[in-house]
């Protein structure tokens, strides 16, 4: 039915998708299977006309599709089903399904024909029982979801595309999506199924494909293969000298959690870091690793629980934090770690102006002096110091989130994702001062969804899944298929 | 799904542009503005043509303090992401205040003293109000905007008050005069105090944001609420101080506002605040917070005076007036998009 | 490529100004008066002289018919004047700035009517500093400044008038009220302390508020009618609201509290809804002033003493008091027909 054949896809110096084969037939559920940044995402957005790969070829029914964008491969019958529903909540079940594709004369809707359409779609699906004139704000996700497919089936959407999407729905309502892939499939139709979870992929899936590093890393007939196979498939990959080792020894404790609970999440985290220590956090993306590091560094709210720095507990609050000798690192770059307008100056040095102050009032010279030599230490690429950071590349951006903490004389680095879309040398520059700053006796909390960096930089690790830490151990007493059977089963 | 970046790809320095966009650019239109009036009015107005006269120009400066200087703190506040739409009923019950202590026969110092408390205890109150119950600052000083002239009716008894020439001091009532000699002897211009006073406030205020701690936070603030939480600022408390200098400087335009129309009249502030607005607008003062120039903000309010007097030589008619002040102003905020999504592309 | 597209954004701005202007100076002709063939051609060498007048409001039918007095004049003269007022009634700060504006202009004279006794003060004394003359209409000035004359219809006779009238329209007896319009405008307070002056006469007649003021607009003002209505409305017999805008908000009230015609009113300066209220029996007396004859006077003493001829300190425009009987005599209709301007 689809097939795509050596697709491959740049983005300036990275390569997200190189030489992928995929193909699904009619009557069959392809599960599709890799870890974040594997290069999923990009593929579906090749499948769907967001993207336009650089080579490669798409068939469909065995005639060529080149989709022009996501409407033109719509029409052509491919129908993604994303995690973020994309509804419009005031209005009906009927009118949300025929949004786009209304059938009218002169303007005024056939309400007859239209009703009868999706009274069809939904019988196909096995839920006559979904009133049409249902405004969709007042349904469960469940429901919403089904709105959705109901509305590919009126579209006669012949390839169906679920991305990742039980991970927003509560049991009873996965039952139900299951059953109404099964109709999708007895009624002829192809479906590609994203996730990480393996269970699922067993019940639904019959055939699968391995995505890594953008490159398909295997496929075949699921109950051919064991979890163990699939997971090596995943993360299957030699570590490379990207990872710079700076000799380092843990010492004393330094951080202490206990029993932390955020208002969602983290449900119940304790764990303890010590100087000189890369604690790597693994998991996947939901499981509360950002929301640990924010209620650690006062940014969330703290429910309840016990944190300890260097033995004495506090009540998180940024600046008390800072002043306890905690450093956070933000996963997201934009909109929270760096004032995207201001100068790589101003960013560096914004957490801690004392050295360049007396009574309130600032010596610029002193700021200058001093960004110079952490620009230079952290080989910051820029035209100058008063350079807005937004001018700046990712790499470099984070190399000033990084400066910031460091300048500040933080002794526990949170680095959230610190190495999330940064190109590659950068990336193992970002190692080095990890290494760095342990070897200069600084503890690292390091959360990463790219458990090869964490494998090959940590001291230990822990995973979290649900919002507690699953299990912790030296990096040596894990592996990648330890970690990730503990974070994918639930 | 890495996101498309090397490190070489460091864009060119937008060093020319800022400043061709920034303050210069608000310059460079108070320059035109300013030789646009030179050229037409000899050419409408003959050997009448008085634009470019020392009279003038010591008129348009006196003009533009009254909003200039409100407009600084209302720079500091639009730089920290915020806005203040209650300044022109603050700046009235202010001078109201002012009025009523004259009135009364208190001594001028205290009364000054008390003209300016009561900007600060205005602005303190939006500060407060917007930071502690986390209400976007254009709803708070929306609402604070009748409180403040509610305020001023109550101290003015619902009229106007005006304290007999006895009860004010001479330089209060030539704060904003422009009675001739337009040059002193010496060859100085002879500019009123308020001018002065609103020169000094502008340095001090440049310096303030520039060579202080204070004046990085303000930046920040308003540059990312998020990375200035992230960087253990007192969020709060800046925001609350900003909001009470910026009510300082309303409270000295409030004695300007006396100062030129010798009485207290909670109304006549009405609608001022747009002004006041206007004049950083126009000097590039980013309504996202973040940016924003004291020289800007200057240039701004010179503008509208010169183009208010400019109209009143040439004869242009009051519409025409309001057209033309409007168009600069959405020209100007057009001009802060453009540079915006050029900085965003 | 980024600063030539800046740079272009400023001179599309600056096209655009010069076109606002070009459509300002246009309208030139209608804004002062061109009467070159005008027989009577002003002394004093060759150039005409330049008479600024500048009104409280624009917004309102008087000023249109002072307006009307004011170019009346100038083609009489063979003068040009500048008619330039604020947008609002109440901004004072702005007609300070405009009576600056046009003494830095240097024009040959100022006619101007004050927004506010105190407030215009200043810049009357920086006038006559700067060797230019003001004439005040309409409304007085503290004093204090000198200026050349006063042109105004005698606004405490006119509060005398409605006073009178008022009295013999309830039958010299019962409670009153008065609305007053705003601290500091001069004229206003002429008539009110006229009316509160004349209604001692009549001892069966009691003022029970004289204390509320109505504000600029018509807006304001019914606002404030209708908290008085609210309180009063019940009890009195007549009301006296002091100009235009006020009245228009007192009838308005009236008319929405169903007081109209019960209590009886008399209203200061004419309005097309005061006039038809005073044939429908909704008002009962409205005391006209003379606003063409102001505008005329104004400029014409302005004119006399710039030719040099000696000219009254206080000129009368005269006023008098339009009633269901008169009012389709001669005087009422003249005068609520005066020419306006545009």
């Amino acid at each position: 039915m689809l097939r795509m054949e050596g697709i491959s896809k740049r983005f300036g110096a990275t390569r997200a998708l190189h030489n992928v084969e995929l193909s699904v037939e009619r009557g069959e559920v392809l599960a599709l299977i890799g870890e974040n940044g594997a290069g999923k995402s990009t593929l579906m957005k090749v499948l769907s006309g967001a993207h336009h790969p650089d080579s490669g070829s798409m068939t469909l029914d065995g005639t060529s599709f080149q989709p022009a964008g996501p409407h033109a491969a719509r029409t052509a019958g491919v129908a993604m089903i994303y995690q973020e529903l994309n509804l419009a909540t005031d209005l009906s079940v009927e009118d949300n399904i025929m949004l786009g594709l209304e059938k009218s004369r002169l303007g005024f809707l056939k309400r007859r024909e239209q009703r009868k359409l999706v009274s069809q779609a939904l019988e196909t699906l096995g839920h006559s029982d979904l009133k049409p004139t249902t405004i969709v704000g007042h349904l469960s996700v469940g429901e919403q979801q089904l709105v959705e497919i109901t509305r590919a089936i009126v579209m006669d959407a012949q390839v169906v595309v679920f991305d990742e999407p039980t991970s927003s729905l509560p049991k009873r309502d996965v039952d139900r999506l299951f059953q109404v892939i099964e109709r999708l499939r007895s009624d002829n139709r192809a479906i590609v199924y994203i996730s990480h979870y393996l269970e699922e992929v067993r019940r639904i899936a019959d055939r699968f494909a391995v995505l890594r590093d953008g490159e398909t890393a295997g496929t075949g007939t699921i109950a051919d293969v064991s979890d163990r196979e699939i997971i090596s498939l995943m993360v299957g990959r030699s570590v490379e000298d990207l990872f710079p080792q700076v000799p380092h020894q843990p010492g004393e404790t330094i951080l202490t959690i206990e029993n932390l609970h955020g208002l969602k999440k983290p449900a119940g985290s304790s764990i303890d870091l010590r100087k000189g220590e890369i604690l790597g956090i693994s998991g996947l993306v939901g499981a509360g690793r950002t929301e640990l590091l924010r209620c650690l560094f006062g940014l969330d709210k703290v429910q309840s629980g016990e944190i300890k720095v260097s033995g004495v507990s506090c009540k998180p609050t940024p600046r008390r934090q800072i002043a306890a000798g905690l450093g956070l690192v933000s996963e997201d770059r934009k909109s929270e770690g760096l004032a995207q307008s201001l100068s790589i100056l101003d960013n560096m040095v914004l957490s801690r102006l004392e050295p360049y102050s007396r009574g309130g009032w600032i010596n610029p010279k002193k700021i200058v002096a001093s960004g110079r030599d952490w620009m230079k230490k952290l080989e910051v690429k820029a035209q100058g110091p008063h350079q807005p950071v937004e001018a700046l590349s990712g790499g470099n951006q984070q190399k000033v989130a990084i400066a910031r903490i460091l300048h500040q004389g933080a002794d526990v680095l949170l680095l959230d994702e610190p190495t999330r879309g940064i190109d590659v040398g950068t990336k193992s520059e970002i190692y080095r001062l990890i290494g760095e700053a342990a070897a200069d006796g600084k503890a690292v909390l390091f959360v990463s969804s790219y458990l090869p960096e964490l494998m090959a930089m940590c001291d230990r690790i822990a995973v979290m899944a649900n919002g507690t830490i699953r299990a912790c151990r030296n990096t040596s007493d894990w592996t990648e298929e330890d970690i990730m059977s503990q974070a994918i089963t639930n | 799904m890495p996101e498309a970046t090397s490190p070489d790809s460091i864009k060119p320095s937008s060093f020319i542009a800022k400043l061709v966009s920034g303050e210069l650019g608000t310059l460079l239109a108070l320059a035109a503005v300013i030789i646009f009036f030179a050229v037409a009015d000899p050419i409408q107005n003959g050997d009448r043509a008085s634009f470019v006269t020392v009279r003038n120009f010591r008129v348009m400066m006196t003009q533009t303090s009254i909003v200039a200087v409100a407009a600084l703190g209302m720079t500091m506040i639009i730089i920290s992401g915020g806005i203040d739409l209650s300044a022109g009923t603050a700046l009235t019950l202010s001078a109201t205040v002012l009025a009523w202590f004259l009135k009364n026969d208190y001594p001028a110092f205290a009364a000054v003293a008390v003209c300016l408390l009561t900007g600060v205890t205005c602005g303190l109150i939006n500060g407060l109000l917007i930071s502690s119950l986390r209400i976007v600052p254009f709803i708070v000083t929306l609402g604070t905007m009748t409180i403040f002239l509610g305020i001023g009716k109550l101290v003015s008894n619902e009229t106007t008050i005006f304290p007999s020439a006895a009860q004010r001091p001479d330089w209060i009532s030539n704060l904003c005069s422009t009675k001739p000699p337009d040059m002193l002897a010496g060859g100085m211009p002879n500019l009123p105090l308020a001018v002065w006073i609103t020169l000094l406030l502008a340095i001090a205020t440049t310096v303030l944001l520039k060579y202080s701690v204070f004046g990085r936070y303000i930046y920040a603030l308003g540059s990312n609420e998020s990375t200035a939480r992230l960087c253990g600022l007192n969020i709060p408390l800046v925001k609350t101080a900003v909001y009470a200098v910026a009510g300082l400087f309303v409270g000295v335009a409030g004695m300007y506002q006396f100062g030129l129309l010798k009485m207290g009249n909670p109304v006549e502030g009405i609608g001022l605040e747009l002004k006041i607005i206007a004049a950083v607008v126009i000097g590039g003062g980013s309504l996202n917070g973040g940016r924003g120039s004291i020289l800007g903000t200057l240039a701004g309010a010179a503008i509208m005076t010169v183009i208010a007097s400019g109209c009143d030589l040439l004869e242009v008619r009051n519409p025409y007036q309001n057209i033309i002040v409007g168009v600069i102003i959405v020209a100007a905020v057009l001009l802060d998009q453009v540079r915006e999504r050029r900085l965003a592309a | 490529m980024k600063k030539f597209f800046t740079l272009s954004l400023h001179s599309v701005l600056f096209v655009l100004l010069g076109l606002a202007f070009l459509g300002g100076c246009n309208t030139q002709p209608s804004e002062s008066s061109n009467a070159e063939s005008d027989s009577n051609a002003s002394t004093g060498g060759d150039r005409r002289l330049q008479i600024a007048v500048i009104p409280k409001g624009t917004a309102h039918e008087f000023w249109k018919s002072v307006h009307a007095g004011a170019e009346r004049a100038a083609e009489e003269r063979g003068v040009d004047i500048i008619w330039k007022g604020p947008q609002i009634e109440n901004d004072t700060a702005g007609q300070i700035e405009t009576v600056r504006n046009f003494i830095t202009k240097k024009v040959d004279g100022i006619c101007l009517a004050p927004n506010h006794s105190e407030a215009l003060q200043e810049v009357v004394e920086e006038s006559q500093l700067s060797d230019i003359p003001v004439v005040i209409f309409d409304s007085g000035l503290a004093k204090g400044a000198e200026f050349l004359s006063y042109v105004a219809t005698d606004n405490f006779h006119g509060g005398e008038l409605a006073a009178d009238q008022l009295a013999k329209a309830i039958g010299e007896k019962g409670k009153v009220i008065m609305m007053r319009y705003r601290a500091g405008s001069e004229s206003t307070e002429q008539r009110e302390e006229g009316f509160l002056a004349a209604i001692k006469k009549y001892p069966d007649i009691e003022v029970v508020s004289s204390d509320q003021y109505g504000e600029a607009t018509t807006a304001m003002a019914l606002e404030k009618a209708q908290t008085l209505l609210l309180k009063y409305g019940d009890e009195i017999q007549g009301t006296f609201a002091v100009c235009e805008p006020n009245c228009n908000g007192m009838l308005e009230a009236l008319e929405n509290s169903g007081h109209a015609g019960k209590v009886k009113f008399v209203a200061f300066d004419p309005s097309e809804k005061l006039v038809t209220g005073l044939r429908e029996d909704k008002v009962h007396g409205i005391v006209l002033q003379d606003p063409v004859s102001m505008g005329y006077k104004s400029v014409m003493t302005m004119v006399d003493h710039l030719e040099g001829k000696e000219v009254a300190k206080v000129v009368s425009t005269g006023e008098y008091v339009a009633t269901p009987e008169n009012i389709d005599g001669e005087e009422s209709q003249r005068l609520l027909h005066p020419v306006t301007k545009e």
